[in-house]
This record gives C-alpha cells, sequence and structure tokens, in this order.
C-alpha cells in the first residue's frame, strides 16, 4: 500500500516510516503542508497518515484537498489535540480515523490494514495466513479449515496480533486496543495473560502451530518466521 | 370643636345684645334652631343657668331629637330682666368633621396612589438598563463567542455599571481564552515528545538483538511514558471541565452508557468472577454533555470493578433522580474527603492514576449534580444525585 506520512516533528515521522515500510507499506513522507500539496497533486496515495497541526498549514484543508482528487483515498489523521470538535471536525471530511499522540504504532498499523483492505480489496472479506483463515464479514476463524469458536475480543485480539505480526507488542498495546483508555492497572496485564492463554489453547487444539510467543516483562509477538 | 362653637355663639351672643340695644327684633320667626332666639322674661338672674351646655330639642322637620349646644344668657331691657337662649346644632359639626375627615383621607389615598403609579413608570424606565443588564450577566457565558454589549442608560451610575462591567468581562475572557490557549499547547506540547519517546521505545522493542534485562528496562521506560501522557491527558481533560469546554448538551440515558461500559469490560468481569446485580426500577434521563457522560460512568464502573475482590459483586440501583453504585471490596470505610482527591490511591492498585473519581467530582460539580459515597452493609457505595441537574440548567 501507498501510504504518504505527513508529520513536521521528523523523529516521530522517521519512526512511523521505519515501522510501515518494515510491515511492506511504500511509505514516503513529509514535513511541510506545501510539500504535502505539491505530493497529493503529483502522485496517487492509498492512505494518508496526517498531522493536524503543521507549521505553515493545517492537515484539515490537505484531507479536503485530498478528497477532491480521490474520494477513496483512506486517511487516518494523528493529533496531539485531544478535542471533541477536532475529532468531529475530521471525520466529517472524510477522515477515516483519528489517533491522539501519543499512539502505539501497532494500533496505526491495525488501523490502515483495515483501511488497505477496504481500498484495495474491497470484494475480498478472507485473509489466509498459512494455516489460519479468516472470514472477515462473518468474523469467524478456521485452523485447517475447521473453526474456532472464539469470543468477541479473542477474535480482536488475534486480528490486532495478524496485523502486526513479526512485530513486539506490548500488553499496554494490547490492552488498549481491547479496552480503550482506561485500562490502566497491573490487573487487567494478568487478564491479559489469561486471555492470551485462552486463545493459545485454542489455537493449538486444532493443530495450529504456536506462532505466540511471549516476550518475559514487554508483550507478546506473533512469530511467522 | 367645642371651643369653636362656643366663640361663634359668643360672638353672636354679642351680636344680639347689639341687636337688643337697637330695640330691634325681626318679626320672622327662623324654622332652624340654629336661628331661633327663645326669650322668657325671668324675675331675676340667680334663678337662670347661665352659661354653655349641650341639649336635645325636637326637630318637627326631621321629627327626631338632634343634639345642639346652646349658650344661656340674661339681659336686662327697661328693667326687665330676660334669659335668652341660642343654639347651634351639634350634629351639623359632627357631619362636617365626618366629611372633612373622609374627603382628607380619600385625598390622601389618591395622592399616594399616583405617586406610587408615577414612581412605578419612572423607575421602571429608569431600571429597564439595570434589569437588562442582570439578565444578560446571568445568560452570559464565556464559551459564546458572541459580542457581550449592554444597553446604554441615562442614569450615569448604571453606565458607570456597565462600563465596569464591559471591561471585566473583556478581561475575564481574555485570561480564559489565554488560559485555554496554554493548556491546549501545553497538551500538544508534552504529547507530540511523548509520542517520539513512545514510537522510538516501540521500534527499539522490535529490533530484536536485546537480552532480556535490556528488553525489561525498555519496556519499563515506555510504559512510563505512557503513563505520563495518560495523566496528561487526563489533567488536561480536568481543566477543560473545570473551564466548561463542553457547552454541548443532549439527553443522555444511563442506562445505555452503563450497559456499554459493562459490556465492554464483561471479560474483566468473568476473570475477577464479579457479579452485577441490576436494579433499573426508575428511568432516567439526564441533561448533560454526552462525551462527560461517557467519561462520568465509565469512570463508576471501572473504579467499581478495580477496587473489587475476586468473587465480589457490583450493585447498581437506579432511584427517582438517584444512581447508586455499589461494590464490594476492602472491608473498611474510606475517608470521603480523601477519596475525590485527586491523585488519592488506594493501596491494591498502584498503577491507577488515582484521577477517577476526581474528574467525576468535577463533572458533577459543573452540572450540579451530587456524588457522595458511604460504606454500607460491607458494599462502597457511590450515590449520584441528578436532582439539582434541571435547576441548574434552568439558571444557565
Amino acid at each position: 500500500m501507498k501510504i504518504l506520512v505527513i508529520e513536521d516533528e521528523k523523529a516521530l515521522a522517521e519512526s512511523v516510516i521505519d515501522y510501515l515500510t518494515d510491515e511492506g507499506h511504500l511509505c514516503e513522507g513529509v514535513n511541510l503542508f506545501s510539500d504535502a500539496v505539491e505530493k497529493i497533486e503529483l502522485y496517487q496515495y492509498d492512505c494518508l497518515v496526517v498531522d493536524i497541526n503543521l507549521p505553515d498549514g493545517s492537515g484539515l484543508d490537505l484531507i479536503t484537498l485530498l478528497k477532491k482528487k480521490s474520494a477513496n483515498t483512506g486517511v487516518v489523521i494523528i493529533s496531539a489535540r485531544n478535542s471533541l470538535e477536532n475529532r468531529i471536525e475530521g471525520l466529517e471530511i472524510g477522515a477515516d480515523n483519528y489517533l491522539t499522540k501519543p499512539f502505539q504504532l501497532a494500533e496505526l498499523n491495525a488501523l490502515l490494514k483495515s483501511i488497505n483492505r477496504r481500498v484495495n480489496y474491497s470484494g475480498c472479506n478472507q485473509i489466509v495466513v498459512n494455516e489460519i483463515k479468516f472470514l472477515l464479514d462473518e468474523h469467524r476463524v478456521f485452523v485447517h479449515n475447521k473453526e474456532v469458536i472464539l469470543t468477541k475480543k479473542e477474535y480482536e485480539l488475534l486480528m490486532f496480533f495478524l496485523t502486526n505480526k513479526n512485530k513486539v507488542i506490548t500488553k499496554m498495546g494490547i490492552a488498549e486496543h481491547l479496552w480503550g483508555d482506561y485500562m490502566d492497572s497491573n490487573d487487567s496485564y494478568d487478564f491479559i495473560y489469561t486471555h492470551i492463554k485462552n486463545l493459545r489453547n485454542k489455537l493449538l487444539k486444532l493443530g495450529c502451530e504456536d506462532y505466540i510467543k511471549t516476550i518475559y516483562g514487554v508483550g507478546y509477538k506473533f512469530d511467522l518466521s | 370643636m367645642d371651643k369653636n362653637v362656643n366663640s361663634e355663639l359668643a360672638k353672636r351672643k354679642n351680636g344680639i345684645v347689639n341687636q337688643f340695644d337697637s330695640a330691634y327684633i325681626s318679626a320672622r320667626i327662623p324654622e332652624s334652631y340654629n336661628q331661633i332666639i327663645l326669650i322668657n322674661p325671668v324675675r331675676d338672674t340667680t334663678s337662670v343657668a347661665a352659661g354653655y351646655s349641650d341639649t336635645l330639642i325636637y326637630d318637627k322637620l326631621e321629627k327626631r331629637h338632634s343634639v345642639y349646644r346652646q349658650l344661656c344668657f340674661t339681659i336686662i331691657y327697661k328693667t326687665e330682666i330676660y334669659r335668652l337662649r341660642i343654639f347651634k346644632s351639634l350634629e351639623e359639626s359632627d357631619q362636617l368633621i365626618v366629611r372633612i375627615f373622609l374627603m382628607m383621607t380619600i385625598l390622601v389615598f389618591i395622592i399616594i396612589l399616583t405617586l406610587l403609579f408615577l414612581n412605578r413608570r419612572s423607575t421602571l424606565r429608569a431600571w429597564n438598563v439595570f434589569y437588562d443588564t442582570i439578565e444578560k450577566i446571568k445568560n452570559y457565558n464565556l464559551n459564546s463567542h458572541e459580542q457581550f454589549s449592554l444597553k446604554k442608560s441615562d442614569v450615569k451610575e448604571f453606565d458607570e455599571l456597565n462600563k465596569v462591567l464591559l471591561a471585566m468581562t473583556d478581561k475575564i475572557k481574555t485570561d480564559y481564552f489565554n488560559l485555554k490557549e496554554y493548556t491546549e499547547n501545553a497538551s500538544h506540547e508534552i504529547q507530540t515528545p511523548l509520542a517520539i519517546i513512545n514510537a522510538k521505545m516501540e521500534m527499539l522493542l522490535q529490533s530484536g538483538d536485546m537480552n532480556e534485562s535490556q528488553y525489561k528496562a525498555v519496556s519499563d521506560a515506555y510504559e512510563a511514558a505512557n503513563r505520563l501522557s495518560k495523566l496528561n491527558n487526563s489533567l488536561i481533560l480536568l481543566s477543560k471541565i473545570e473551564n466548561r469546554q463542553f457547552p454541548e448538551s443532549k439527553i443522555v440515558d444511563p442506562k445505555i452508557l452503563i450497559e456499554t461500559q459493562l459490556e465492554i469490560l464483561e471479560e474483566l468481569l468473568l476473570s475477577k468472577n464479579i457479579t452485577v446485580e441490576k436494579n433499573y426500577k426508575e428511568p432516567l434521563v439526564i441533561q448533560m454533555n454526552p462525551y462527560l457522560a461517557e467519561i462520568l460512568f465509565s469512570n463508576l464502573v471501572r473504579n467499581a470493578i478495580r477496587h473489587n475482590v475476586e468473587g465480589g459483586k457490583i450493585v447498581i440501583d437506579f432511584l427517582l433522580d438517584k444512581i447508586v453504585i455499589s461494590n464490594s471490596g476492602l472491608n473498611h470505610q474510606i475517608d470521603e474527603k480523601i477519596l475525590f482527591e485527586r491523585f488519592h490511591k488506594s493501596s491494591t492498585s498502584t498503577e491507577s492514576l488515582g484521577l477517577g473519581l476526581a474528574i467525576v467530582r468535577k463533572i458533577c460539580e459543573v452540572y450540579g449534580f451530587t456524588v457522595q459515597y458511604e460504606f454500607k452493609n460491607d458494599l462502597h457505595c457511590m450515590k449520584m444525585n441528578f436532582k439539582a441537574n434541571s435547576d441548574i440548567q434552568s439558571i444557565k
């Protein structure tokens, strides 16, 4: 997927681009509003990752400009401003999602993946990873063509792992993805542990390989290598 | 009054004496006793009770007795002694007094009424500007971008008051917007470096060539940075609520909000074996900002789960204008004063920020709700009372 990252903080842009390039995306970065306008005019992108506060303009104007040119391009706003009006305004002019800084790269990646599915494979609703098969519309998972009965949260967890395969995902990243912002107590980490144990057992039972690796004290990794 | 009558009679006596002296007596007999002079010859002056007295006389015309004041005196005319009596009706003067009194009262009454009416009209006109100012101050909303303007008045004092008020609101407004800008800028400025730290840490974690202790160090730093950003977000939220920057208001249904939270946290409830008892007896809706409502109930529900014990329970009661969320937990009372303080943490969950209940209280303050804590039947109860809500809304 071809992605343009518009972010004035060079260090942050660099990390985002590295992470996304590593995921196999074709990623370009610009720091200024004027450069972004030029890029949007000249090239075609599948998705835009855009910061609202740029030194020489507003990211919201970029979205309007982009939507005029190609309405189907996905847009993710990353902003330090967690204000409701900004969020609503952004979504109203056509952004797919709004992430508040600081955000998890894994979370951004998961969002981009789902946008990618919408933009590029609108007809296709199936993902196959080795012996695991996802039917996206029906929220069903198969291992060796046998269905795994997962709870809603387990399904979301597995999706999150798959979109960030071969990456270390922190416990906090998982907690935030599944339960939102307020999950901040130690108990919830134990809880994630039992959750992952359940998921792993369900997959192993049907002869799935043990892909979920525990990185001690940090989190987990869905290791396909 | 008697004196007046007496002196009147005395005057007339002098007149009559003069008339007798000039030997002229009218042949006409007057009809009213007021003009009648009764003259009787007497033998000597000593037998006559001379002086003033009251007497009843039968009035032929009106056919009743009336009270008269009489003056009795003697005169000597050509060696004969005569007793003379003259009268003045007392009833007439009584009636006069009553009439005068009535007249005066009515007059005074009319004057007072007219004055009141005139006064009211003129004050209404003069105070009109004042009431207008009060009304505008009542409806004053810092968040509105409308120009705050006041009527001009002829009264110097009111004009002065309006000028001072305008200057004050201008000052408050600029201060407020400076503060608002500052909090937003602070948020922005702190969040961006934090985002960089987080992104770099995450990339570092992905690099893979680290041993366990290095992983642990990076992970701890990563979590600390995340906590910092959450803390920052919560504090900004608190100040935003304080600044009343959530003007949008809608009808929200607490039942739906609580149900949503319980659904999101279902697994957490299961893992702790917490049973939830729901008594949605009274239907209840609240007028408030939907985003804040979500935060309010999310914080309360999460709080009830976080401080719960294995196999505990949560009881949600909807009463008239009240919601009570109770949870089992440590078996002792918590001091209500410090419970709602910022950064007050219970010993069981060191990872919590200690801002959840402070945010709950702040939201309640802004909307005029009350929130109380109580330890009853081994349950920690949070009582929310939404009753004052409607009053606050109407004042705004």
